[in-house]
This record gives structure tokens, sequence and C-alpha cells, in this order.
């Protein structure tokens, strides 16, 4: 136990520290009015000699407890409850999340019954609380208006926490921030300039838009007050009520003039500031600064980095960085497309340019600062090549933060001067394959804007290379951008198969379902390099069976082009014969049928391919008949579906199955990549949400059916117009059947039972399935969605001409 | 100060919070990191939760900015807050989610990285000192070297205004901190850049605090006595 305090007030108030149970669970306190009858007189106590005594280092002494308690008696003489610092105690010594809630709970019950109160003295401390509360997440606004009382009250303790109460526990959008527009009027006008001071800030921080207008000529005035520490506060004000009004800057823009002769620094940064927000804000005011400041901007730029060792403003060696750069970034702003002016910033720019030391961190940043100037103006060619070369300098620095920055500058360069970026081509690829997250983000960003018709091909070697042993994080970013660069340059059309034959080897995993798509659509353009494409794929699949993208790819392919594969149709001279047997070939989609169990596309893709190859190679028909037939039992409807129905065709119906299995119709491109620009538009509002609730809907035994949304993307990818248009005229009609069929786009049994009697009896029998809807018509959960609708239905249909061919 | 520092502690121990943030001043004071070498590719770093693909609707585009400092954030080495400010608004859900989505963010970096983070099309600058981050969000194209030496600036004041500054200090008077952010700070944009300015005008107002305490309490005495 801590020794006796020398207070007798201590004794009635023993420092939560020696009660075994923390303050707040202490008895409530009684009313002041009872308890000033109940204690003793306080002796005289010597509080100037305590609020002098030197801070004891060890915060929790019996003194420092002594010193808090006799400084929080001295503001409420007669109060009680648990000061500030036993609360905190308190909440720091919670175990876990329940504790801490109960003793917020407490405090604040505590709080609003004294707001409920008269309270009148509890009110400095009670603020105090509310705010550390308030910092840690809980709600607080029953404490709002206590900051107004605060304020409107006389004292300076109580405003000065008042306001900080104000900034802290309301925002610009509360209503009860009106209510404070008059004592901030009348504390603007205040003769002590502290509580100005307090106004401006608060002002500065929180207020609206119309308190901006109202309060407008208050700090307009005080603009002008002698005072630098007011007047910098209120330029600073200025710039909040500029950007929340702008028609504003006209009345500000000669007072910020003027504040650029000052000589205080603090004066200087905030009219620099200002004098910047009106250029944003107007036109006029821009016009009026270039005419009238520019002589003073350049003129402070060179005082300051002319200037003697200054120990005030001094940073590493330099004088004031922060005011050089804040007057760099006007002279951008006024040099922007102004010859004149910046031709007067010509030289002051090279100084600094030159003259700056660069081996810390508050000399590099006016280097940045300065280089993004001479970026921005119209410089002289040799101040862009001055930069540049800084840029340079940056990018081979050693400091991460360094060369993060100068990548950053580099993409803004890359308009300026693309030729000069260029040239650090090696060193940005360096930074591609840093370990800092941020500064591969930002290469691989300035590469992808490096790319162009003559380095393409180094480029993305390199970032394929780089692919291999990339971060698992790093590589769908990466894999994006290879991708897209791949398409930007794909009028070669064998090294872009290359590249994303590489890339869906290395990372298939991570490649989106929109790039593989493309991909297929590619290939069933190019007749020439089918045989190449579908034997790379096979090649690869052996090496890399893991990655999902390129098993899909390779399976499409081995089922369209399976003949190819196995007799080596349209070798390129730079090929290798393989040999494949037909037995290989059905061996790769099996093993993709087996190992990807849950990934129900990828498994209706392998037996779309095995039904395919029973028709390419009819000696393999039997084998096949029976892989397929092993997903009879298949909980997944879709799979059991198609299982049971390709069954049936390779077992029963030789006669149409070679027209049925015939190669799909060459895809339209140019129609996929109008309607893949659209899907990507439209893709993240409307169509996720109407793909994805579907998907978690329950069959009726029970199974949640995985992976509707890659179904519909399956359905996508082949919903072009051409098939339609080629096989529409014979198809209208049966496609319902069909579509009802296969289970894919069953949605409205209107359109999958009604119109299927007429022309159906020939597949029905065919097929040797029932036709009720109540049997064929179970909705898939996939496409259930009213979202999605009819018209999507129709797509589906043409899908699955798409698969089975021109019926 | 030769009595506050303590043994060196476990990370356990929660006496390390009292770790001086100036214990790594010097190294700072030279503005600029020791030099480090570049590190190779890692096999792999830990996963980070993705804040893009949390984001709601509401936070995912960019608001028009207000500042140019949108908001500074001061959050301990465990995912505490410690001090926060906004200069844009911000309700109080986006208020927790943005603490929680970037503590997640930048508490797991490792101590060689580059002290910016790219968030939501905004940057956050964050530099650590003992068991603090000090963090302030910036818009894409502001200077980032410049946010560091604000950063800086703010905790020499700190310093000099506690006596050797820690994290203790920062929680038990944190409304103390407040006041000394308000006088570097003012809607976002800086408003002093001489530290002594600054610790006069703290200075002078804390005096005007207690001068007025001094007159409630001898006011007080006075009523003690009357009612004696």
């Amino acid at each position: 136990p801590p020794p006796s305090p020398p207070f007798p007030l201590l004794q009635i108030h023993p420092p939560s520290s020696s009660s075994p149970l923390p303050a707040c669970f202490l008895p409530a306190p009684t009313t002041p009015a009872a308890r000033s009858r109940e204690l003793p007189p306080p002796p005289p106590r010597p509080r100037r000699a305590l609020a002098r005594a030197p801070r004891d280092p060890k915060l929790d002494t019996v003194e420092k407890i002594v010193e808090d308690f006799a400084s929080d008696m001295a503001l409420n003489p007669f109060s009680s409850g648990t000061r500030l610092r036993d609360m905190i105690r308190a909440i720091r010594a919670c175990k876990t999340a329940a504790e801490e809630r109960a003793v917020v709970r407490r405090e604040c019950a505590a709080i609003r019954a004294a707001i409920s109160g008269d309270g009148q003295d509890l009110r400095h401390r009670n603020m105090a609380k509310l705010m550390f509360i308030h910092m840690l997440g809980y709600p607080t606004h029953f404490g709002q208006m206590e900051c107004l009382k605060l304020i409107a009250a006389a004292g300076y303790p109580e405003k000065r926490i008042g306001y900080l109460g104000l900034m802290l526990l309301l925002d610009e959008r509360q209503e009860v921030l009106m209510l404070v527009t008059n004592s901030l009027k009348q504390d603007l006008n205040h003769s002590n300039q502290f509580i100005v001071g307090l106004a401006l800030c608060a002002l500065g921080n929180i207020c609206s838009a119309e308190m901006a207008r109202d309060l407008a000529p208050e700090v307009e005035r005080l603009m002008r007050s002698r005072d630098a520490n007011t007047k910098k506060k209120a330029a600073l004000c200025s710039v909040r009520i500029v950007r929340k009004v702008p028609d504003l800057a006209e009345n500000f823009m000669g007072l910020a003039a003027s504040l650029l002769k000052e000589k205080h620094h603090g004066v200087l940064i905030s009219a620099v500031q200002l004098c910047t927000e009106l250029c944003k804000a107007s036109k006029d005011a821009l016009e009026y600064l270039r005419k009238n400041c520019i002589e003073g901007l350049v003129r402070i730029l060179r005082d300051v980095s002319n200037s003697s060792y200054a120990p005030e403003y001094d940073v590493a060696g330099i004088s004031d960085p922060f005011l050089h750069i804040r007057v760099l970034k006007l002279m951008r702003m006024l040099g922007q497309g102004d010859a004149d002016c910046s031709d007067y910033m010509n030289d002051i720019l090279a100084q600094v340019a030159t003259k700056t030391e660069s081996n810390k961190n508050a000399g590099n940043a006016i280097l940045y600062e300065c280089v993004e100037t001479i970026m921005g103006i119209e410089a002289t060619s040799g101040l862009r090549v001055l930069a540049i070369n800084i840029l340079g300098r940056f990018l081979s620095n050693r400091d991460n933060n360094i060369r993060y920055v100068a990548l950053n500058i580099l993409m803004r360069a890359i308009t300026v001067d693309a030729q000069a970026v260029q040239r650090h081509r090696v060193t940005i690829l360096e930074c591609v394959k840093d370990a800092d997250a941020s500064i591969r983000k930002r290469a691989l960003d300035l590469v992808y804007l490096l790319v162009n018709d003559t380095n393409v091909k180094p480029l993305t070697k390199e970032l394929v290379d780089y692919l291999q042993v990339a971060d698992p994080d790093f590589k769908e970013d990466l894999t994006a951008k290879i991708c897209s660069i791949a398409e930007k340059f794909s009028q070669e059309k064998l090294w872009y198969l290359d590249q994303m034959f590489k890339v869906l080897s290395l990372a298939g995993n991570h490649v989106k379902d929109d790039v593989w798509h493309a991909l297929i659509v590619v290939i069933s353009n190019a007749s020439e390099l089918q045989g190449y494409s579908v034997r790379s794929l096979y090649t690869a699949l052996q090496a890399y069976s893991e990655q999902g993208s390129l098993l899909r790819v390779a399976v499409w392919c081995i089922g369209e082009y399976g003949e190819m594969l196995v007799n080596n149709v349209g070798m390129l001279e730079a090929e290798g014969p393989i040999t494949v047997t037909e037995s290989d070939a059905v061996d790769a989609v099996e093993l993709g049928l087996n190992r990807y169990s849950p990934d129900v596309t990828t498994r209706s893709m392998c037996l779309v391919a095995l039904l395919k190859l029973s028709s390419r190679f009819p000696s393999m028909s039997e084998r096949i008949k029976q892989i397929v037939s092993q997903n009879k039992e298949n909980m997944v409807l879709e799979l059991q579906q198609r299982s049971i129905e390709f069954g049936s065709i390779i077992q029963r119906h030789q006669s149409i199955r070679s027209s049925l299995l015939e190669r799909m119709p060459v895809l339209d491109e140019a129609a996929y990549l109008v309607k893949r620009a659209s899907a990507t538009q439209a893709t993240i509002p409307a169509y996720k949400p109407a793909a994805v609730t579907p998907g978690g809907l329950k069959l009726p035994n029970g199974v949640a059916k995985p992976a509707a949304a890659p179904l519909v993307d399956l359905l996508d990818l082949s919903s072009d117009d051409a098939p339609v248009t080629s096989a529409a005229s014979a198809t209208t009609a049966p496609s319902d059947f069909l579509q009802d069929l296969l289970g894919i786009g069953g949605t409205n049994l209107s359109t999958a039972g009604a119109p299927s009697s007429a022309s159906t009896d020939i597949l029905m029998d065919l097929l040797s399935m029932g036709s009720s809807p109540s049997q064929n018509g179970l909705p898939s959960p996939g496409l259930s969605s009213p979202a999605l609708g009819k018209s999507n239905s129709n797509r589906n249909n043409d899908l699955i001409f798409c698969f089975c061919s021109h019926y | 100060h030769p009595t506050r520092s303590r043994p060196p502690s476990t990370d356990a121990d929660p006496r390390r919070w009292h770790s001086r943030l100036s214990a790594i001043l010097p190294s700072l004071a030279t503005g600029c990191h020791p030099v480090r070498p570049r590190r190779q590719i890692r096999a792999a770093t830990p996963t980070r939760p993705r804040s893009s693909s949390r984001a709601s609707a509401d936070l995912r585009g960019r608001r028009p900015s207000l500042a140019m400092i949108n908001f500074v954030l001061l959050i301990s080495r465990q995912g505490k807050v410690r001090l926060t400010k906004w200069y844009s608004p911000y309700t109080q859900k986006e208020r927790t989610k943005v603490i929680r989505e970037l503590s997640g963010l930048i508490l797991t970096r490792g101590p060689k990285l580059c002290n910016f983070v790219e968030w939501r099309g905004y940057k956050v600058v964050y530099r650590r000192y003992a068991s603090l981050y000090f963090c302030m969000c910036i818009d894409a194209d502001d200077n980032e070297l410049e946010v560091l030496e604000i950063i800086h600036h703010f905790v020499e004041i700190l310093d000099r205004y506690f006596g050797s500054v820690c994290e203790l200090d920062l929680i038990f008077n944190f409304h103390k901190a407040y006041y000394v952010l308000d006088e570097i700070l003012i809607s976002g944009e800086l408003q002093e850049s001489s530290k002594k300015n600054v610790a006069r005008l703290i200075a002078a107002q804390d005096s005007l605090v207690e001068a007025a305490k001094e007159e409630a309490g001898s006011i007080s005495n006075i009523i003690a006595q009357a009612t004696k």
C-alpha cells in the first residue's frame, strides 16, 4: 500500500491504486452540496509548488498520483467519482473486451447522470473521459451538447477542452454543429489571442459550408491581425473555407498575396498553402496570383535556400524544408501552362535542384518536389534533363522510400519524356522483383506504361520469367498485367499464344476467366495454329497439371482438336514432333476430371471433351463411355445429368454422334471483345449478386450446389451472336428442349416445358429420357435467378449448340 | 530523466510500453534510414488481408479530398488506437473500419520495407517509433517524403513537450497530445515549421490553464473558509 498521503482529502478519496477495486467501483458520489457539509475544510495547499514540481518520471509513484489529484481537486474542489487517470487505468486493466465494455458502460452511465444533473463542476473531466471513450470506438453522441456548453463557458480551460471535444466528437455533418456558430463568432472576436486561436483551429478542422459562409468575414479580419500566430491560423482556416465554398476565393486572394511578404515562417507556410488552394478553387485567383506573387515566391525560395544555419527551422542541415516544399508546389500551380511564369522560375529551380543535399530525407523531399515542379511547368529542356538525372539517382538509391518515390514520379514523367524513362527500364524491371509490395506494385504499373511495340517481347519475357518465383500475393497482379500486355500486342498470334501458354502454366490459378475465354476465341480463329496450340497445351499439362485455367483451356482444345494432337497435323517449323496416342489424350482429360473434383466447371468441360473425343477416336469410345458413366451418381446435378446424357449419346446414337459432335464453329472474335468490354463494366454492380446468391441455394437433397458463377461464365464464353445466326434457322424449337435436357438453362418451366413436345420426339427417343417438365425442369440453381431472365436462357441455348455443335 | 528508464523486458511484458519513443530518435534524427541491403525476393510473405475486396461500396470510391492530410492515426504495436484526428469527414462506422483495415495493413509490414502503403487510392505514410506507429493518410500525388518529415516533426515536438515521450504519456495525457497536434496541423495542412514556436505556444496556453486553476482554487478556498 502507498504511504499515507499528505492531505486529509486523500483519506476520503483514496487513490484507486490502494483499493482492490478499480475506482469506478467505489460508492457513487453524493451531491456536492451534501459533501460540502461532510468535508472538513481543505487546508491551504502549496499548489504553486506542486504545479512547479518537476514531473516525476516514474509515472505511478505516489507523488504523481497526489499531484494529479491535487490538480483535479484544484479545478473541482468538491468533485468525486473517478478521475480520468483512474478510468484509463481501469480500462487498461481489463483482460477481455467484455470487461472493457462493462467499465465503459459504467463510466458512460455516470457521465450521462452528470450531464442530466447539474454536473457543472465535473464537466471538464467528463469531457476528457468521453474523448477517451470515443477514441476506443464507443458511441459518445450524448456528450455533444456538453462540448457546446463548455465552449460557451467563460474560462480558457473550459473552452480549450470544449473545442477539443468539439473537434473529436463531432464532424461537419452533425446538425449540432450549427449551434456552435454563435459561440465561434464570439470567440473569434475575443481579446485573448489564444481563445481566438482555439476558435480558428476548430473552424479550420470541422467547419461546414454554412459555417464557412457565416464566419468568413471574421476570418478575413483576423488575417489582418497583428499577431503572427493568429494570422497563420486564420490563413489555414481560410483554406478550409475556400475548399467548402469556392466562391469565396476572390475575397481572400488579395490578403493571401499580402501575407507572402511576411517574415514569420509559420505565416509564410500558411499563406503559401492558402494561395495553392485559391489557385485550385478559382481561375481568377490563379491569374491574380500569377501576376502578383511570382516574384515574392521566388524571393522566399531564394532566401530560405540561401539562408545560413538557423537552428529554429533546421531539419538535418536544411533550413525549413516544409517552406521549400510548399513554395515549390505553389510554383508548380502557377507555372503550369504559363511560359512567362515558368521562365521566371527556371533559375531558382535549377539552383534548388543542384544545391540541395540528397543524403538526408529532408533534402530528398525537396528534390522530389522540385523535380515534380520542373515536370509540371514549361521548363527549359536543360532543366528537364537535370530533373531526369535526379530521378535516375533516386532510382538507384538503396533506400526503399526513395526508390518508391522515384517510381511514382516516373509514372508522371512518362508523359513528358518517355524516352528518358525508357532508359531506366532495366532498373525498373529490377524493382518489379523487389521484396517490398508497395515498390513492386508501383514498378509493375510503370512497366505496363513502358511497354511499346519495340520492347514488348523482352519485357514480357522478363515478367514471365519472374512469374515463376513471384510471391503468391503478387502473382495475381502480375498475371493480370502480363495477360493485358499480351492481348494489347497480340497482332503476332504465335507470340501471343506462347505467352499465354506460359502464363497459364506458371500461374494458371490466377488467370481471370475472361482472359482464358479470350484465349479460346483466338485459338478457334487461328486455324493454322490449332494443332500447335493443342500440342503445346498437352505438353504443358503434363508438367503443370495443377493449374486450373491451363487444364480448362487444354481440355477444351483436346476435345475440339484431338485428332491434331494425335496426328501432328499442322506442324510448325520450330516445333518438335511429339507422339501422343489416342489413349494418352483420353488419359489427360480423365486426369482432369478426377483431379478437380470440387470444380464443376472444369469437370463439365472434361465431360464435354470426352464426349467429343468419343467421336474423334471411335476406338476409344468404349473406354470413354466407362469414364463418363462414373459420374452417373454424382451428387452435383449438373454432372450427373451430363454423364447420363452423354452416356446415351455414345452408346445408342452412333448414327448422329459424329454430326452432333462436330467441331465448334469459329467464334466471332470481334463480338466477343465487345461483349467482354461491356461485361467487365456491367459485371461489378449487376451481374455478381445475381449469380452468386442463388449459388447458395440448397438442392432438394440438401446438397449445396457450388460453382454457379463459373457455369454462367462458361455459358458466356460461347454465347456470341455468330453461332445463333448460323444455327438458328434449324434450331429454334429444339433448342428449348436441349436446354431443358442438359439442365443448364431450365430457368422457367414455361419456356422449358411447353414448346418441347412438337419437335423433340426424335431427341426424346434418341436420349431415352422422359420429357415431363417435372422431371427435367428441375431449375438449375445457378441460373434460376430472375435477374438473368429469359434473354439469358436463350443465350444458354446457343451454348449447348456450341458444345454439341450443329445438331 | 535517468530514473525513467527501465530494464529491457520481453515482448510479452506490458512494461515494455515504457520504452522511449526517442530511444530510436538518434537514428531518425539524421532524417535518413540506415543503409539497408537490397533484399532479394523472398519465397513467401505472410498473407495480408486484401483491403479492397472487403471494402464496402461507400468507402471504395475515392472521395473528393478535403485536406492534404486526410487523417492522422497513432496505433500501438498491439493495434490499439492512441490518437486519431480526422480532417476529412468520416462517419464513426467508417472510422472504425479504416482503423481496422490500416492496422492490418501496416502492423504486418516488415521493418525494412518502405514507409508507404497504398490504400484505396490514397497513400498512408507511416513510421514506427518504439511501440507506436504514426500514420498519416495523404492523396496519391502528395509528397510522401515530406509527410515523413511532418511525422518526425510531430514526434520531436512531443518528445520535447513530455520530456522523452513514451507511449504511456500519450495514453494518460492524450488530450495534451491533441493540443500539440492542433498547433502543428490545421485543416490537414502544416501551420508551423518551428518546434520552438510550437513549444512556446503550448507552454503559454498551459500556463493560462494553470492560472485559471489557481484562481478556481483560491475561490474554493474562500468558500471553504467561509463555510468553516
